[in-house]
C-alpha cells in the first residue's frame, strides 16, 4: 500500500500528537523559565531571513545547509538554520544602543536544507540564550552554569557537560608551524574527527613524534589530567593563559554549584571558524548525540558592524525528550459535564467555575445520552462525570457510584483521586 | 549501562577485528568462529561485541548503539559519519581504484558522457568533481566488475586486494582513488559520558593493533582520499 501525497509530510519533518506536543512545550517552557530566572529575556525573530543575513552570520559554509526560497521580487530568502545569527542581526540593528551586557533567550523552530547527521531532521525546535557584550571568565562561567541548570530544568537525568577551548588545539597546531596547506588540511581533519588522518599529515611533515602522540591522546583525556597533559604540550604564553583560564573557570563553576556536572575535555570539536573561546556540549549516556552545544563567538557580531563579544548555547529539544523518560500517555479531563434540557446555562457556569479552579473540564458536545457520556468518560480515565439538571447535579464517580447533590456543592468537590498516571 | 559495546563488521574485516579483540584480551581465541550469535559477551564481562554488516556498522556507532566500532576507511570516506576516528588498526588494507575495460584505456577519458558503476557513489562523485569531470554514477551493491562487460557502465570504482578480479574481468586500473585499512571509531558521546571504560578499551585496542604490526602497514594505509 502506498500513501497518497496528501497523506504524507516532507522528509525530515514531524507531526506532534497532543502528548508529544505537550512534552515539547513543557520542556521549552521549563528551560525558558530557568533562563528568565537568570535575567535572560525571550525575544522572537522571523522564521524567514534574507539569505544574505544568514550567509554573513555563518560564513561560506552556510549555503548548502540552508532551506532557500525565492521572494516575489526575486530576493533570496532562507529559513533560519539556527537562532544565533538572527539574534546577532537584531542586536546589531534595533538593539544597537541597548546597555550591555544583553541577556537574551529564544525558542523556536529551525530548519536545514538537507537532512544531516543522526535523526535527519530538517525542522526541529531549539531553545537557547546569548550573553552579549561581556568578554570575561565570569560571562563564560555564567553561560556554562546556565547550560547545566537548563538541562536540569528540562528533566534530563543523568547528564554531563564537556568543556573545551578552541584555543588549545589551535595553539598546538600553531606550535607545529605547518605550512598553511597542511594546517588547513589538519583543521579539516579535526573537524571530521579523523585523528588517524591527522597523524598521517603530521608524520609526513616530520612533526616530533612526542607532540603527535600527545595531540592524539587528547580525545581520551578528561578533567585535570587533560589540563596537565595540555600544559606540557603547549609552550606559548597565551595558550598557557587559556589553560589557566580553564582551571579558573572550573573554580567559578564550583562556586556556582555545578562543578560536578562539568568536565574539561580539550577534544571538543565544534566549528573552528565560528567559535573563538570556550566550547561545550551536554551529554547523557543513553543518547549518542549531544543535547546542547555552545561556546564563545566573539567574531560574529562584528560581521554585523558591532564588535561585541558574545557567548551562548542552544538546546536540542527533541534530543532532550528522546533522553527523558516517557510518562504514561493516558490523558483525561478532571470533569466531564453533560446537561439536561434547559440546564445549559447552569452547566456552562459550572464548567467555567471549575476551570477557574484549574481543573480540566469538557462539556458534552455531541448530544449523547447521559449514561453513555458518563460511561465513556470514566472508562477513558476522567475523574468524574457530572449531569447538570435544573438546581441539582448527578455526580458519577470513577467507581460507578452515583449521587445527587445541589449545584452549589459541585464547586466543593475538588479534584477526584485518580489512579496514579 | 557499564558494558562497553564494540561493533565488528562481518565480511572482509571480521577475522582481523576478532583477532584484534583477542590480542587485547577481550575474546578467547577462536570462540567467535563456532557461534552464529550476533552479540558476544567478552572475557571480562566489561565488553561485549556486536557483529554488524559493514555498511551498517557506522550507523550503530554514530547513534551510540555501539560505543566503539571497527570500520574500513572506505566506509568512513563513503558515509562521512559523525564519529571519532582514533586508531589505524593496520589490517584490512585495500585500494580503491578506477578501472576501465582493457580496450578503453586509451580512449575512456575522451568520452563526453562517462558512466561509472560503484559501491562508493559519494567517493566517486567527489573524485570526479575535484577533477572537474562530469560523470554519471551508477550505484550498485555488488559484482560491480560486471557492469562494463554488459554495457551498464564505462568503468568502475571499486576496491582491489590482489587485482585478480580486475584481470579476470579484463579491467585495467587507470588511477588510484583511495587506500583503506581498518580504523577504530568511537561515538562522540560515549567518549565523554562513559569516558573511563571507553578510553580504557581504546588504549587496549591501540596497543593490540600496534603489537600486531599495525604500525608497519599504517604508513601505507593511512593515505586519505586523493
Amino acid at each position: 500500500m502506498s500513501l497518497e501525497r496528501w497523506q504524507q509530510i516532507p522528509p525530515g519533518t514531524q507531526d506532534l500528537l497532543p502528548r508529544e506536543a505537550a512534552r515539547v512545550r513543557a520542556t521549552v517552557d521549563a528551560v525558558l523559565a530557568e533562563m528568565a530566572r537568570w535575567g535572560y529575556r525571550e525575544l522572537a525573530t522571523p522564521t524567514l531571513e534574507y539569505l544574505d543575513v544568514l550567509v554573513r552570520g555563518d560564513g561560506g559554509g552556510a549555503g548548502d545547509r540552508l532551506f532557500k526560497l525565492i521572494d516575489r521580487g526575486g530576493e533570496l530568502l532562507a529559513l533560519r538554520p539556527e537562532m544565533t545569527t538572527p539574534v546577532a542581526r537584531l542586536v546589531a540593528t534595533r538593539l544597537r544602543d541597548a546597555p550591555l551586557p544583553l541577556r537574551l533567550a529564544y525558542a523556536g523552530q529551525v530548519f536545514r536544507g538537507r537532512e544531516i547527521g543522526p535523526g535527519g531532521l530538517r525542522e526541529f525546535p531549539q531553545v537557547g540564550c546569548e550573553l552579549i557584550g561581556a568578554r570575561t571568565l565570569e560571562a563564560d562561567a555564567e553561560i556554562v552554569a546556565l547550560a547545566v541548570e537548563s538541562l536540569r530544568a528540562a528533566g534530563v537525568r543523568p547528564f554531563s557537560l564537556s568543556l573545551g577551548h578552541v584555543g588549545v588545539l589551535r595553539a598546538i597546531l600553531a606550535g607545529l608551524a605547518l605550512p598553511e596547506e597542511d594546517a588547513a588540511r589538519v583543521r579539516a581533519l579535526l573537524y571530521q574527527k579523523d585523528f588517524v588522518g591527522i597523524r598521517d599529515v603530521l608524520d609526513r611533515r616530520g612533526a616530533p613524534a612526542r607532540t603527535v602522540d600527545a595531540l592524539l591522546a587528547l580525545p581520551t583525556l578528561r578533567g585535570s589530567a587533560a589540563l596537565a597533559h595540555a600544559r606540557r604540550l603547549v609552550e606559548a604564553t597565551d595558550s598557557q593563559d587559556i589553560l589557566r583560564d580553564l582551571a579558573t573557570l572550573g573554580e567559578i563553576l564550583d562556586a556556582y554549584g555545578v562543578g560536578d556536572a562539568v568536565t574539561v575535555d580539550l577534544s571538543i570539536i565544534r566549528d573552528f571558524d565560528y567559535y573563538t573561546g570556550i566550547v561545550f556540549e551536554g551529554h547523557t549516556p543513553s543518547l549518542g548525540v549531544p543535547l546542547l552545544g555552545g561556546g564563545r563567538y566573539d567574531r560574529l557580531l562584528e560581521r554585523f558592524g558591532v564588535a561585541y563579544p558574545a557567548t551562548g548555547f542552544a538546546v536540542r529539544v527533541e534530543r532532550v525528550l528522546a533522553a527523558s523518560p516517557q510518562e504514561d500517555d493516558r490523558w483525561a479531563p478532571d470533569v466531564v459535564i453533560a446537561f439536561a434540557d434547559g440546564a445549559r446555562d447552569d452547566a456552562l457556569a459550572c464548567a467555567r467555575a471549575l476551570r477557574q479552579r484549574d481543573l480540566v473540564v469538557t462539556v458534552e458536545a455531541s448530544g449523547r445520552p447521559w449514561d453513555e457520556v458518563a460511561r465513556r468518560a470514566l472508562e477513558g480515565g476522567a475523574g468524574r462525570a457530572v449531569l447538570v439538571r435544573r438546581a441539582a447535579a448527578v455526580v458519577r464517580e470513577a467507581g460507578g457510584s452515583e449521587r445527587e447533590i445541589p449545584l452549589a456543592g459541585l464547586l466543593e468537590l475538588g479534584r477526584a483521586a485518580r489512579e496514579p498516571r | 549501562m557499564s558494558v562497553v559495546t564494540v561493533a565488528v563488521p562481518s565480511g572482509r574485516l571480521l577475522e582481523g577485528g576478532m583477532r584484534t579483540l583477542e590480542a587485547a584480551g577481550y575474546l578467547t581465541a577462536g570462540t567467535w568462529r563456532s557461534t552464529r550469535r550476533l552479540i558476544l559477551p567478552c572475557a571480562d564481562g566489561a565488553v561485549r561485541c556486536l557483529i554488524a554488516k559493514p555498511v551498517d556498522l557506522l550507523a550503530y556507532v554514530e547513534h551510540g548503539a555501539a560505543d566503539l566500532g571497527i570500520a574500513g576507511k572506505d566506509m568512513l570516506l563513503e558515509q562521512g559519519r559523525d564519529v571519532y576516528e582514533l586508531v589505524d588498526l593496520g589490517f584490512g588494507f585495500c585500494r580503491g581504484v578506477l578501472a576501465v575495460p582493457a580496450g578503453a584505456v586509451e580512449t575512456w577519458e575522451r568520452k563526453s558522457h562517462l558512466r561509472i558503476a560503484t559501491k562508493y557513489p559519494r567517493i566517486t562523485e567527489r573524485y570526479f568533481w575535484r577533477r572537474g569531470r562530469p560523470v554519471e554514477i551508477i550505484g550498485l551493491n555488488g559484482t560491480v566488475e560486471l557492469a562494463p562487460q554488459v554495457g551498464l557502465a564505462d568503468g568502475i570504482v571499486d576496491v582491489v586486494m590482489t587485482g585478480r578480479t580486475l584481470r579476470e574481468n579484463r579491467l585495467v586500473e587507470v588511477d588510484e582513488v583511495f587506500r583503506s585499512t581498518a580504523r577504530l571509531v568511537v561515538n562522540r558521546v560515549s567518549l565523554r559520558s562513559r569516558a573511563e571504560p571507553v578510553a580504557a578499551v581504546v588504549e587496549q585496542l591501540r596497543l593490540a593493533a600496534g603489537a600486531a604490526g599495525g604500525a608497519s602497514s599504517r604508513r601505507e594505509g593511512g593515505v586519505e582520499l586523493r
